[in-house]
């Protein structure tokens, strides 16, 4: 089997789920190791990181919108 | 929220301070060179964007500037100053744009309280200083509070405050100089220059009601020549043919002014009207002076023309247009022709000092002026409505929003003033009545007078009754919610000579705030929440917005469902049942009555249920209601109710002094703010350390964050402060704590996905009446973006359809089939972490079965 370069990924239970739908469009997790962590992808950290900052900033009231 | 709005301004300065920095750079190498520092100002002159400052770090850098003389040539500097000087250059470039120390601050800068922004008028006050609440009435005076929280306070001049102004009877003048005397730094010349051009024109140009004619009335000639010359204006005006003196062409009716004579307001203590704040301090001399200096200029010569009833509208409009907005006054007590009213406030009836205020805003010069008044939840804006129509003394029309406060109305008429039953008349789609004698008061709602569809012939006969009469007083309920259309048509259709609006929450979610300033007049007075609850006229209040996480299940459900599910998923997060049971506890031992909101039916019903606590929504009978309403006010052993949107605004309990918030309407500040004023009237309130709490439940990462923020913003620019709580303390070891267990989750989890679409609504439990606006409590859009007010009059619960017999019976039962599938997919929900610990292998090869299977299922659904 091929290897695949993993990062270990801690968030919370919300992230996780958050990640968990993410992954449903283009999948990057690796394992899903319990509640708390993941192993995702290496390459695609950078993007999940990204992508995961714009879901989480939609809950975020600011004074211009 | 100062605060927050500055840090916002910093930062969009950093964006062009990586520009800044590069032309910065010169001036701090001559500065290295020992040239004398440029002064500051050169780039000072500069246009800046608005951006409000962080006014103590201004502050800041305008003190250390102050020993930076514009003069340079000055052989007197000591080394410290050069010294000083050349260090302000090197700082100066971190503020970039809002570098504001070419405001040079005046000697005793630190005794004056405010400073003012040269750009956008906004003025900064320090609340704390000595003087702080006499400038803070001025500022009140002059312009709009923005934000008002402990220590720094932010009010904004804008043309309507001017405006307001100067309807009160402040002179531009004046104006200038009470802001200087209060200012650390010169009035800028941009805001000088902005306060005469806004004041200059407004309220020079009266439109005056006397012996029921309309007159255009000024003290200056020149502007009614001026209005004269534009001809929608000449042709609306009358020309009397007057005998005596005809030597000018345009003979003006002139007589004496008014004075505020000895007008006095009921309920006010007759010594203290008189007073007028000749006992103020010395230092605001001027403030009084403005008081001195209005009348010396109402004791000249007025000057009027008469206009045609029919184009007072027209007349009005093209007056705004030509930037004369004209001021509307009643001078009801030389009205002969309109038969007075004798109501009085009962002899025990006292109004509170800052009622007072209000009032004396509105009745400045003896006459009544139209206009707004602003009052926070529970601080008795209805006995300042009763208070005024006592003043004035004629027929009244009192409007609501809804035949519940109508009838309250009537009620607290015949409580503080000594109106008699056959002088107060109700008009609603339930009951129609007429004063007896000459002249009453009429309570009605807004959509009874406004309404131009068919009506029954009764009230077709009542509604002509309210137009051919002329009415001395209108009196307007809860202003904020009457769209402008509806408004429109109240003031064409009901002859008035006087308008007074009330409102607790001068906000709307659409904006559409300013129309009032041209329907009804300028706002005439906002009180100060926190200046209030600190005085003990409303309860202290602890604001708290408790985090709830989402248990994962809900929150893996939430992020697949559709926006109107979502907010019953996050409704129902267990930690948040948790967090409800745990504060009910918490609150009920330490002897509190609590009530829960929360605007989803079927929320409220699924916690009261679980919890165990009585409640009422629009469903409940009126019966069981009254039962539940008086055990909760006299039985200890009930101190929790829990209430939907009925319990807003129409029911009232003083008793309650504890507030939780399980769910409420998307980002309506309104809805906050009326619910806070649930328990502002707490009876206990004046009890020492009396503190009422009031608590939101958030569930975490969800949109309700978004909402609950945005909910809060009118509270905090009215110096509330919100903690968060993100983890209760105890909340574990509550003994019967509710859903434990994960199975106890998922079962709830289960229930949620079972239920309808619709019980996903808000407020489905009440159905709006005839009499019923849009934005109140019985309307489905509380100002929600997106929502038009088109769907207000939706009746939202029932609904009638026609089926056929089998299709009732049963064989159309897809629906059912439908649902039963959508809870099975929760179940493989649980088994999804198992199958995520499979090797991926598997896990794509499950995934195709499972697609093939859907597939299939999806073929044999359609073939059936």
């Amino acid at each position: 089997m091929r290897a695949i370069k993993g990062v270990l990924l801690t968030c919370d239970a919300a992230v996780k789920q958050i990640l968990l739908i993410m992954n449903e469009q283009q999948s990057f997790i690796i394992e899903d190791l319990d509640d708390h962590h993941l192993v995702i992808k290496a390459d695609e950290e950078y993007r999940i990181r990204r992508q995961l900052e714009t879901e989480l900033e939609k809950n975020t009231y600011t004074l211009e919108s | 929220m100062s605060l927050k709005r500055s840090a916002e301004g910093s930062y969009q300065g950093s964006s062009k301070r990586v520009r800044q920095t590069a032309d910065q750079e010169d001036s701090i190498m001559d500065e290295d060179d020992a040239i004398p520092p440029s002064p500051p100002e050169d780039n000072s002159m500069v246009p800046r964007g608005a951006t409000i400052n962080l006014s103590a770090l201004t502050r800041k850098l305008a003190e250390s500037k102050r020993k930076h003389d514009t003069d340079i040539s000055d052989p007197n500097l000591s080394s410290l100053d050069i010294h000083r000087r050349q260090q302000n250059a090197l700082v100066s470039h971190i503020f970039s744009t809002q570098d504001f120390s070419f405001l040079h601050l005046k000697a005793d800068h630190a005794s004056r309280p405010i400073w003012i922004s040269p750009e956008d008028g906004h003025i900064i006050l320090e609340a704390f200083s000595p003087i702080a609440e006499q400038a803070q009435d001025f500022l009140t005076a002059i312009s709009e509070p923005v934000s008002r929280p402990t220590f720094i306070h932010e009010y904004k001049l804008t043309s309507y405050s001017l405006y307001a102004a100067v309807s009160v009877g402040l002179q531009t003048d004046d104006i200038i100089e009470v802001l200087n005397r209060l200012s650390k730094v010169p009035v800028p010349e941009q805001i000088v220059t902005f306060i005469k051009s806004c004041t200059v024109s407004y309220g020079k140009v009266k439109l005056v009601l006397k012996h029921n004619k309309y007159f255009v009335e000024s003290s200056h000639p020149d502007i009614l020549q001026r209005l004269l010359k534009d001809s929608v204006i000449r042709e609306a005006r009358i020309i009397t043919t007057q005998t005596d003196n005809s030597i000018r062409a345009n003979t003006f009716t002139t007589s004496k002014a008014p004075t505020k004579g000895n007008l006095v307001i009921p309920g006010t203590k007759e010594a203290e009207k008189r007073k007028d704040g000749k006992s103020d301090e010395d230092l605001f001399t001027s403030v009084v002076g403005v008081e001195g200096d209005e009348v010396d200029e109402d004791d000249d010569n007025v000057h009027a023309f008469q206009i045609k009833d029919t184009q007072i509208d027209d007349v009005k409009k093209r007056c705004n247009e030509l930037d004369y907005p004209m001021l509307e006054e009643y001078d009801f007590r030389n009205d002969t022709l309109n038969t007075n009213l004798d109501i009085d406030l009962k002899p025990a009836t006292v109004i509170r000092p800052y009622q007072e205020t209000s009032l004396s805003k509105m009745f400045g010069n003896g006459r009544a002026r139209s206009g707004i008044i602003v009052l926070p939840c529970g601080a008795g804006k209805t006995l300042v409505g009763i208070t005024a129509a006592c003043t004035i003394k004629k027929s009244c029309l009192v409007l609501c929003t809804s035949s519940v406060s109508v009838m309250q109305w009537k009620q607290q008429f015949m409580q503080w003033s000594n109106v008699t039953d056959r002088q107060i008349a109700v008009f609603t789609a339930d009951q129609k009545e007429r004063f007896a004698g000459e002249s009453g008061i009429v309570v009605s709602t807004y959509s009874m007078v406004a309404n131009t569809h068919n009506r029954s012939h009764e009230s077709k006969k009542m509604m002509e009754f309210l137009t051919s009469r002329e009415w001395g007083f209108i009196l307007l309920d809860e202003v904020h919610v009457v769209p402008a259309q509806m408004f429109r048509r109240v003031v064409t259709t009901i002859k008035a000579h006087s308008k007074l609006g009330l409102t607790a929450t001068l906000v709307r979610e659409d904006d559409k705030i300013a129309d009032l300033n041209y329907m009804i007049g300028p706002k005439l007075y906002e009180a100060n929440w926190m200046d209030l609850a600190a005085k003990g006229h409303i309860a202290n209040v602890q604001c708290a917005e408790v985090w709830c996480q989402m248990t994962p299940e809900f929150y893996h459900e939430y992020l697949r469902e559709q926006s109107r599910k979502r907010m019953l998923l996050y409704c129902m997060n267990p930690k948040k049942f948790q967090a409800c049971q745990f504060l009910i506890k918490y609150h009920e031992d330490r002897g509190d009555k609590i009530i829960v909101f929360s605007d989803n039916v079927f929320a409220l019903e699924a916690y009261a249920k679980r919890l165990g606590k009585p409640y009422i929504h629009g469903g409940t009978g009126q019966v069981e209601r009254m039962r539940v309403l008086s055990y909760f006010r006299s039985d200890p052993r009930v101190s929790t109710i829990f209430l939907s949107k009925v319990g807003d605004t129409s029911i009232d309990l003083p008793e309650a002094t504890c507030l939780i918030q399980i769910s409420s309407h998307f980002g309506s500040r309104r809805q906050e703010a009326q619910r806070l004023g649930r328990i502002l009237r707490a009876k206990r309130r004046n009890d020492e350390g009396f503190n009422a709490f009031f608590y939101s439940l958030v569930s975490k990462d969800t949109q309700e964050m978004f909402y609950s923020t945005k909910r809060q913003q009118f509270l905090i620019d009215q110096g509330y402060a919100f903690k968060v709580i993100t983890h209760l303390d105890g909340l574990e070891e509550l003994p019967d704590l509710v859903y434990r267990t994960k199975e106890e989750q998922i079962e709830l989890i289960q229930s949620v996905l079972i239920a309808n679409e619709a019980d996903a609504d808000l407020g489905t439990d009440i159905k709006s009446g005839e009499g019923d606006l849009a934005g109140t409590v019985t309307s489905k859009d509380f100002g929600m973006p997106g929502t038009g007010s088109s769907s207000s009059n939706r009746f939202p619960t029932t609904h009638r359809t026609t089926g056929s017999l089998t299709g009732l019976s049963g064989a159309q039962h897809m629906s059912y089939i439908e649902q039963n599938k959508s809870v099975n997919k929760t179940l493989p929900k649980a088994s999804s972490s198992q199958a995520a610990q499979r090797n991926k292998l598997f896990m794509k090869r499950d995934k195709n079965l499972q697609q093939a299977r859907k597939e299939r299922a999806a073929a044999s659904g359609s073939g059936t």
